[in-house]
């Protein structure tokens, strides 16, 4: 089951008189319970990958879909909907709310579909450790458990996709370690699309695929 | 409504700061509004009490009462469903043997059977000579009781309570009525035969069917809008208010901006999670709904305990009608301020949250 797919995707920017290639023509397939990792030195286009998957930015040449739907050409009020839907961000600090609470967190997710799903709650706070965590606010939290935390509203909306930009960036190693290898058990556990980008080297022992970013370029390393 | 209540819990010092000064500005503005209704109260209650429809005065009166002069042939002259003769003049009295505590009052001459005789809440109907039937502040704020006398300054009357009126001001003085040929003998120092009475307005209810030529009708609106000093007053006050119900809109407006500024990063993650912003938008909306209810219904609590402290003497009237107009209108301008918030939302680039 293919989760997303990149057909010929090509970015470029203008910064003044000169035009960045940030992603050079790219075909892709990432299937659902794949664990990706994406790596590279910073200014290589990483990111450039990773708000062109998430639709944050839209593909100068080339198709993105998602869940085997159109995704890049859609009008940006229906791709925020399918963002919604289809996608869960971790982003590398915390994209926690800091003045809602751990559960409340999940709570505003029930405001938009009008579908509380306390269940649900239940069992993410139960695979992720974080039950004690329910009534806390963020900034109560340690990093490593805001990480879990993100994990846990990510796949609070049951998307697609995961996108993890640089999520242990802010962590000590041991808890890096643990939350990639709960990002990789969840993956597995509610079969999701994982991208994870990372400089770390190390947190890609957990990965399926890795790929490797370039100048652009994206290249899948053999295992 | 969820967003926006459990930002409020978790920041409650921040919020409760700008509830504070909405609250102050909301105070002032209601006791301004107070202030003014009374004020005006005092300059028209007397006319109100008449309950009529016209007013008749000397064409060359520019609708003046006191410029007015007509005789008692004019009053004859008058064909209308309801009419009554009324004769008015500003004066000073003080109580006999209290002369250092003069009382600014606005005297009316009327004919008891008429209809311009003032209700009684206490005492009796003015009857024989020398007795008069006065506004009840003159027993709230000077102390007066029914069988007191009253001097009259520059005159050799004496004046004997026999009755008391509620809202009977005129002009921003209590009125003392009598009846019309005592009121010469104050006017003129001297009694004069009926038909040589004068008078200065003949008031009408219902149809006025004859009058004579040197006589304009003024509709009572348009007599009060023309009584001394009362438009300017009005207009003064509803200036300040209107600035005032603006100024606070502009610093709900204020806060709302350098709070949603504060959250542009939180707002930019929900916008790459996919959350509208008609969701956000809706927050900071319902936000300033409630800081600014809040501070509203405040303002009205402290100035409903203040009208209950603040003494007889100030000019100061809750009219809850006014109150319900002024509280949406500051209301509804203070929501309108958000929009500037809700268009600096709505230009939050998603992007940023990821880099």
């Amino acid at each position: 089951m293919q989760a997303i797919e990149f057909r010929n995707v090509r970015k470029e920017y203008q910064d003044g008189s000169q035009i960045i290639q940030a992603l050079k023509p790219t075909n892709l397939v990432i299937n659902k319970g794949e664990f990706v990792a994406i790596v590279g030195p910073s200014g290589s286009g990483k990111s450039t990958f990773l708000t062109l998957a998430g639709g944050l930015l839209t593909p100068s040449e080339g198709e993105i879909l998602v869940n085997n739907q159109p995704f890049s050409q859609v009008a940006e009020k229906k791709r925020a909907q399918l963002r919604f839907k289809e996608i869960g961000f971790i982003l590398q600090s915390s994209n926690l709310i800091p003045f809602l609470t751990i559960e409340d967190q999940m709570r505003l997710v029930d405001k938009i579909t009008h579908q509380p799903r306390p269940q649900l709650v239940q069992e993410l706070f139960e695979q992720l450790s974080i039950q004690h965590l329910a009534k806390k606010y963020p900034e109560n939290l340690s990093g490593g458990e805001r990480q879990r935390v993100a994990i846990a509203r990510a796949l609070y909306n049951d998307p697609t996709i995961i996108l993890a930009d640089e999520p242990t960036a802010s962590l000590d190693s041991t808890r890096a370690f643990e939350v990639v290898e709960l990002l990789a058990k969840e993956t597995k556990l509610n079969n999701k699309a994982t991208i994870m980008v990372t400089h770390d080297i190390r947190m890609t022992k957990y990965c399926d695929r890795i790929f490797e970013m370039k100048d652009g370029v994206l290249t899948e390393k053999q295992a | 409504m969820f967003l926006a209540i459990n930002e409020m819990k978790h920041s409650k010092l921040r919020y409760a700061l700008v509830i504070g000064v909405v609250f102050l500005i909301a105070y002032l503005v209601f006791f301004l509004t107070g202030l003014a209704y009374g004020l005006a109260q005092e300059n028209r209650t007397a006319v109100d009490k008449w309950q009529a429809d016209r007013i008749l005065l000397s064409d060359e009166a520019n609708g003046k009462l006191n410029m007015s002069m007509l005789t008692m042939d004019d009053y004859e002259s008058v064909k209308a469903e309801d009419k009554a003769a009324l004769a008015q003049f500003p004066g000073i009295v003080y109580q006999k043997g209290k002369k250092d505590q003069q009382i600014n009052v606005s005297f009316f001459g009327i004919e008891a059977d008429e209809f311009l005789a003032p209700n009684l809440v206490k005492g009796r109907m003015f009857k024989n000579t020398g007795e008069v039937v006065v506004n009840d502040s003159l027993t709230k704020e000077d102390g007066l009781q029914v069988g007191d006398q009253l001097k009259v300054a520059g005159s050799k009357q004496t004046l004997k309570i026999v009755g008391f009126t509620d809202e009977a001001m005129y002009n921003v003085a209590p009125v003392i009525y009598m009846s019309l040929a005592d009121f010469q003998e104050i006017r003129f120092n001297q009694a004069l035969p009926e038909e040589a009475m004068k008078i200065n307005a003949i008031v009408v209810r219902g149809q006025t069917k004859q009058v004579a030529d040197n006589l304009e009708k003024v509709k009572i609106s348009a007599f009060i809008n023309d009584l001394p000093g009362y438009s300017a007053q009005n207009m003064t006050f509803a200036f300040m208010i209107g600035f005032l119900i603006v100024i606070a809109a502009i610093v709900i407006g204020i806060f709302i901006y350098i709070l949603t500024m504060q959250k542009q990063a939180i707002f930019g993650v929900m916008k790459a999670q996919g959350i509208s912003n008609f969701f956000i938008a809706r927050s900071v909306f319902v936000q300033t709904a409630i800081l600014a209810f809040v501070g509203i219904v405040l303002g009205l609590a402290l100035t409903y305990l203040s009208s209950l402290v603040l003494p007889a003497a100030v000019p100061f009237a809750i009219f809850w009608g006014l109150y319900l107009a002024v509280s949406v209108g500051m209301w509804v301008i203070a929501i309108l301020s958000a929009v500037f918030s809700v268009s600096t939302v709505v230009k939050i680039d998603p992007l940023q949250a990821i880099s």
